[in-house]
C-alpha cells in the first residue's frame, strides 16, 4: 500500500530534491497552497507545511485542516506560527534570552520516531551556529506530548498533539525539519524518518515509542 | 504621519507578520498591503512601496505591473533580498553567490563588504557593521545607478537607481525582514531599524 504525503507548495516549481528519498511505500505529492481547500481530505495521509508558506492563507483554510485532522490526517507544521489555525493555538513566542546555552536543544525520552538516532548536539548546532532548529515556542495544546525542549529543558520546542478523530499535529516552531536532509550530521536522518512517521509505516506509528 | 506615505507588502509569511508587528517597522510605514492578488490601484498615492524580503516570486511576477507602475509614475520602490527581481523587474540583474553563513566563527574573518558611497544619506542611519551578516546575491550596476555596498565577489549588494525610471529604485540582496521576523541575527535587526528610519525620514523630507 502506498501512502501519499502532501507537500504544501508555495512556489510553482518541482518538489524539492529531498522528497525523492522517501521511504518505500511513501509518495510525496505537491499540493499548491492555493488549491488546498479543494483537496479531498482522503487524497493524502499527511500534510507537510514548510516555513515559507503563506500562513495567512493556510489559516484561512482552517476548516479544511480541522476536517483533515478529524479524518485521521497528520499535519507537520514547520516555521514560527504567526497565524493560529486551530482553536487554542497561540502565536510563536521567542525565548526571552537567546544565549547559546538557552538555544541548546534537549531531546525528551522516550525519543520520538522522527528523532531516532539524531543527537541533540546536531540539532543545537549547525556548523557551530545555534538557533536554526528552534528559538522559542508555540505553547503546546492541552494533551500534547513534548518531544524536545530549549533553555535547559524549561521551554517546550517540538510537540505532538493527538487530534480528536485520530489525526495528529506535529508542531516544529523552527526552520524546516528537512533543511538538514543530505547534510553531514545525524540531523540529516530526520527528513526520511519524518516521512515514515507521517505515513505511519510499521515501527513509526502508534506502535513506536 | 506626514510626508509621502509608505506601503509595505505582506506575503502572509510568519516573518512578514512578526517583523511588521514590531514598532521598528509598524511605526515607520503607513499601510500594510496584501501581496496576493495585488491590484495597481492599491498602490496609488504611496511615495514609497516596500517589497519585503523573501516574498513569493510567483506572486511578485503577478504583481509586476503594479510594482513597475510605482517606478513609472516617479515614486520609490524598495526591493529587499531574496525576491528574485531578475524575473519580474526589468533591468535588474542579480547573480546568486554561495552564502557564507559561518564566516564570523573565525575571529580573523571578514565578510568582505565595503561601503561604496559613504556619503549617501542612508549611511547616517546604518553602518557597514549592521549590514554585515551574510548576503545571497550581487547585482550588475545599471549605468548611472549608485552602488551603496559592494561585496568581495565584485558588484553591489545594495544600490539606488534614479536614472532607469522616472522614480527611484532601491534594491538589495540583504534580507533583514526575514531575519528580524525570524528572531535570528541581531545585525539584521539593526540594519532593518536603520533602513526603516531612513526610508521614513526621506519620505518625510526628500533630502534626508
Amino acid at each position: 500500500m502506498t501512502h501519499t504525503v502532501g507537500y504544501l507548495q508555495h512556489r510553482r516549481r518541482a518538489l524539492p530534491n529531498w522528497t525523492a528519498d522517501a521511504p518505500e511505500g511513501v509518495d510525496v505529492m505537491a499540493v499548491p497552497e492555493t488549491e488546498l481547500a479543494d483537496l479531498p481530505t482522503g487524497a493524502i495521509s499527511a500534510l507537510l507545511v514548510g516555513m515559507h508558506v503563506d500562513q495567512c492563507l493556510f489559516a484561512a483554510n482552517r476548516a479544511w485542516t480541522r476536517g483533515f485532522l478529524a479524518a485521521g490526517g497528520t499535519v507537520i507544521m514547520n516555521g514560527l506560527l504567526a497565524y493560529p489555525f486551530l482553536d487554542g493555538l497561540a502565536r510563536f513566542q521567542p525565548l526571552p534570552r537567546r544565549s547559546r546555552e538557552a538555544l541548546e536543544v534537549r531531546i525528551v525520552e522516550p525519543v520520538h520516531p522522527i528523532l531516532r538516532g539524531v543527537s541533540a548536539h546536531d540539532l543545537s548546532y549547525r556548523k557551530g551556529v545555534a538557533g536554526f532548529y528552534g528559538r522559542g515556542q508555540v505553547p503546546p495544546l492541552p494533551g500534547a506530548r513534548v518531544i524536545s525542549t530549549l533553555d535547559h529543558g524549561t521551554v517546550p520546542l517540538d510537540w505532538e498533539w493527538p487530534a480528536p478523530g485520530g489525526g495528529r499535529l506535529l508542531m516544529h516552531p523552527g526552520n524546516d525539519l528537512w533543511m538538514y536532509a543530505g547534510g553531514p550530521t545525524s540531523a540529516a536522518r530526520m527528513a526520511h524518518q519524518m516521512l515514515a512517521w507521517a505515513a505511519r509505516l510499521p515501527g513509526f506509528g502508534e506502535d513506536a515509542a | 504621519m506626514t510626508g509621502q506615505p509608505i506601503a509595505i507588502l505582506d506575503g502572509g509569511t510568519y516573518y512578514h507578520h512578526f517583523a511588521f508587528a514590531d514598532p521598528m517597522v509598524a511605526d515607520r510605514v503607513d499601510t500594510v498591503v496584501t501581496l496576493r492578488g495585488l491590484r495597481p490601484a492599491q498602490l496609488a498615492g504611496f511615495g514609497t512601496v516596500i517589497v519585503a524580503c523573501r516574498s513569493n516570486p510567483d506572486l511578485l511576477a503577478e504583481a509586476a505591473e503594479a510594482l513597475i507602475g510605482v517606478l513609472r509614475r516617479g515614486d520609490r520602490l524598495v526591493v529587499l533580498g531574496e525576491n528574485e527581481p531578475t524575473g519580474w523587474l526589468p533591468g535588474v540583474r542579480e547573480t546568486g553567490v554561495p552564502t557564507n553563513y559561518w564566516w564570523w566563527l573565525d575571529p580573523a574573518a571578514d565578510l568582505g563588504l565595503t561601503l561604496r558611497t559613504p556619503d549617501h544619506p542612508l549611511f547616517r542611519y546604518v553602518d557597514l557593521q549592521s549590514a554585515t551578516w551574510h548576503y545571497h546575491g550581487r547585482f550588475d550596476l545599471p549605468q548611472g545607478a549608485v552602488g551603496l555596498i559592494d561585496c568581495v565577489e565584485g558588484g553591489p549588494i545594495l544600490y539606488e537607481d534614479r536614472v532607469s525610471w522616472p522614480g527611484t529604485l532601491l534594491v538589495t540582496s540583504l534580507d533583514p525582514i526575514y531575519h528580524h521576523g525570524s528572531f535570528f541575527m541581531p545585525a539584521a535587526s539593526r540594519f532593518l531599524d536603520g533602513l526603516m528610519a531612513w526610508l521614513r525620514a526621506s519620505a518625510d523630507e526628500p533630502c534626508a
